[in-house]
Formats: C-alpha cells, structure tokens, sequence
C-alpha cells in the first residue's frame, strides 16, 4: 500500500483506541463527573436551603419588627391610659379633699356661730346680771320703786332690739 | 570570605565555559566524525514511512508506532485505576491541586461537549477527553526515548504513535464512526445521511493530525541528524515542537470532533413552510 498503510495496524491502533476511551471513560471520566455533577447539585440544594433560611429570617425579622412596633403602641397607650388613670385619681382625691375641706370650714363656721351664740348667750346672761345688780345699786341709792321699773323695761327693751 | 567564594565561583564558571568552547572549537577544527550512517533521505523516508524499522506485536510485523500506542494505553489506563481507587474517593468538596487539574480536565471537555453539542451530549464528552488525552501524552510519550527490539535485533527509540499515518487514520476513522454512529442513533438513517455529506471528513481528521505530528517530528530528525546541530537545540526543538503539537492537535481534533457530532445529532428542523401558508 502507498504511504506504508496497512489496513491490520489501522485496526490495531483502533483497537488500541477503543480499548482506552472506554477504558478512561468507565475508570476515570465518569467518576470525577459525577463526583462533580453531585457536588454541584448538592452545593445548588445547599443555596436554595440558605435562600430559604434567608428569606425565613426576614420574614422572622420583619415579624420582630411588626411585633416591636405593635408593643411599643401597647406601651403608649398603656402608659396614656395610666396617665389618664392617675389624673382621674388625682382629680378624685383633690375633690375629696376640696370637699373635705370645704366641710371643715363649714364645721368651723358652724362652730364659730355656736360658740358665738353661746358667748353671746353668757353675755347677755353677764350683762343682765350686771344689769340687775347696777340697777339694785341705783335702787339703792334712789329708793324709787317706779323709777327702778320703768329703767328695767328701757333697758330690756333696747337690749332687745340689739 | 564571601568575596573570596564568588571569586572562586566565577573562576570556576569561566573555566567551565572556556573548556565547553574550546571542545565545541576542536570539533569543528579537526573535522566531524562521519556520525550518519543513513542517509538523509533515508532517516526522512523513515520517519514518514516507517517502513525499515519494524517490530513484533504478538507474532504480528508493525511498525514502532503500534508499540508506541499499546504502552501509552497501558501507562494511562494504570494511571486511570490509580486515580480511581485512590484519588477519587479522597475527592474533597474543596478540591486540592491534583483534584483541581483532574477535575479542570474533565470539565474543560465537559464543556467543550456541551457547548459543540448542545442538543445531546452523550458519549461526545468521554470520547474527546480520551482522544485528548490520548494525543497528548502520546506525542510526549516521544521525548521519554523509550527503547524497544526491533525485529532485527537493534534497540530503537520509539516514535510518538501519531506520528505513524496507520494510528492517524484509525484515529480519524474512528471519531467519524463514532460520529456516524451517534448520528443514526439520535436521527435515524438521515441522520446518517448528514454525517456521509462530510465523507471528507476522517481523511482530513487523518491527514491533518498526521502532517502535524510528522511536521515536527521531520524537523527534529532534521536536527537531530546533523552533528552541528545536535548541541542544546535539539532539546529545545524537541520539547517546543512536541509539547506544542501536542496540546494544539489535541484541542484540534477534540473541538473538530465535539462540533461535527454536535451537528450529527442535532434534531431537524421542522419545516413549517405549510403551517405558515395557512397562516396567510
């Protein structure tokens, strides 16, 4: 054959090259691939897993968030409505106390006017007595009966009118 | 004392050129010994022939490069069970430097596979990563010098198989068989049809990894074969050419191969020329 082609070393060398691609495909090519095909699959489950977790967290957060808010709104009109509570006790306490003293004063009133009344009372008791006794004295010295009566009834009358 | 030891070794250093120039001199002065005993023509006819030099395969008579194919063979396919049984399993989610290049191999024609071969992927992948493999370490195996019998009893180097147009062709032939295989697999007997229109395709594929590998494997016998040359520059010459072929034939026949199965299997396009005039 021209160029030394020989048709049993062709097939020799075909052989030889079949022998070795599925040779190196079954020991060495389809191993690492798969080695490789399953690292890449794994690594992909492992991202969407982080994504989700992710995703997962902000949800979690933003629930947080949501929920801080919200207790923070709770806060305030708890901290009003005690606010509120306390004024409505202040309040209360001030008109007990307003009525307190307002009763006091017209206690002390009421007992300032008795103690009037009574001073006047023991006054007029003390006046009167004075009275009969300047009157005795003034009897005494003038001895008139008639004169004596018509100055008592003046005087009781003008006592009277005061 | 620093002084005096790279005095000493710059003494030492123009000595040694001097005594490399004064031989290189002597040679050149007194005359070549007569170191060719064939003729160029005959070296050259050899080295694209390989018709003087044969060897016994099994009682069979081949030519080196058939000695040359079974080793490579046998060395990757020890190396394979070796990285299977002891490298794979120890496979690390974050791969070390060996993993790194195993996996950027088999990745690279991965890749290469499904970028030529969209559709279908198939066998495609495996079948460039062993060709690529093959035509690499094959066209290297040339600078090992590997000794072997020849037939008449003197040892030789033996040749990077490629370089043989016999492994060429049953390289070529088999990728197109393989084609026209994955063809009729995926499209039935037109599909064989699409991939027969390339007939051309496994002489070229042939001849083109042949005239390669040939191509520098002339100009290393060239250099080789002259005893003037044959300081310094074959080693250069020798690893440039070999490394160099070998990495761009095995990028070569690997996308030729990936893209014209890529083409073989593509499904066909339905012609909606009727739905369209209907359509209208």
């Amino acid at each position: 054959m021209p160029l030394n082609i020989d048709f049993v070393q062709i097939l020799l060398h075909m052989l030889n090259f079949v022998i070795l691609a599925g040779g190196l495909s079954l020991i060495l090519f389809k191993p690492v691939q798969k080695f490789m095909r399953e690292r890449k699959e794994r690594f992909e489950k492992q991202a969407l897993e982080n994504r989700a977790a992710a995703e997962e967290n902000a949800r979690l957060k933003a629930e947080y968030e949501q929920k801080l808010a919200d207790a923070e709104v709770e806060i305030q009109n708890m901290k009003l409505e005690k606010e509120q509570e306390a004024a409505d006790a202040a309040k209360e306490y001030l008109d007990a106390a307003k009525e307190k003293a307002e009763k006091m004063i017209l206690d002390a009133e009421k007992e300032a006017e008795e103690r009037k009344d009574h001073i006047l009372e023991s006054a007029q008791t003390e006046i009167g007595e004075l009275v009969v006794e300047a009157t005795q004295r003034l009897l005494n010295e003038s001895r008139d009966e008639k004169t004596s009566q018509a100055l008592y009834d003046e005087f009781i009358r003008v006592a009277g009118e005061q | 004392m620093k002084e005096k030891m790279t005095k000493g070794k710059k003494i030492f250093l123009a000595v040694w050129i001097a005594l490399i120039a004064v031989i290189i001199a002597l040679i050149f002065i007194i005359g070549l010994p007569p170191g060719e005993t064939e003729s160029i023509k005959e070296v050259m006819k050899d080295g694209v022939l390989h018709d003087l030099n044969k060897m016994n395969f099994f009682g069979i008579r081949v030519n080196p490069a058939v000695i040359s194919a079974y080793i490579v063979t046998a060395a990757l396919l020890l190396a394979a069970v070796l990285i299977r049984v002891f490298a794979v399993p120890r496979f690390k989610d974050v791969p070390g430097k060996f993993q790194c290049v195993i996996e950027k191999l088999v990745e690279f024609f991965d890749d290469m596979a499904k970028n030529n071969s969209p559709h279908k992927t198939g066998f495609i992948g495996a079948y460039i990563f062993s060709a690529g493999v093959y035509i690499f370490f094959s066209t290297v195996f040339e600078l090992f010098g590997v000794q072997w019998m020849t037939d008449a009893g003197h040892s030789m180097s033996l040749p990077a198989p490629l370089a043989d147009i016999n492994a060429a062709i049953a390289m070529g032939f088999t990728t197109f068989g393989m084609i026209l295989i994955s063809g009729i697999v995926a499209n039935g007997p037109k599909g064989g049809l699409k991939v027969m229109k390339d007939f051309s395709l496994p002489i070229s594929m042939s001849f083109r990894l042949f005239g390669a590998l040939l191509s520098g494997l002339l100009v290393t016998e060239l250099v080789y074969y002259s005893v003037k040359l044959s300081f310094v520059l074959p080693v250069v010459v020798g690893v440039l050419f070999t490394l160099l072929h070998a990495i761009i034939q095995t990028y070569v026949l690997a996308t030729l191969a990936s893209v014209f199965y890529g083409e073989a299997v593509e499904p066909p396009k339905k012609k909606n020329r009727k739905k369209k005039g209907k359509e209208s």
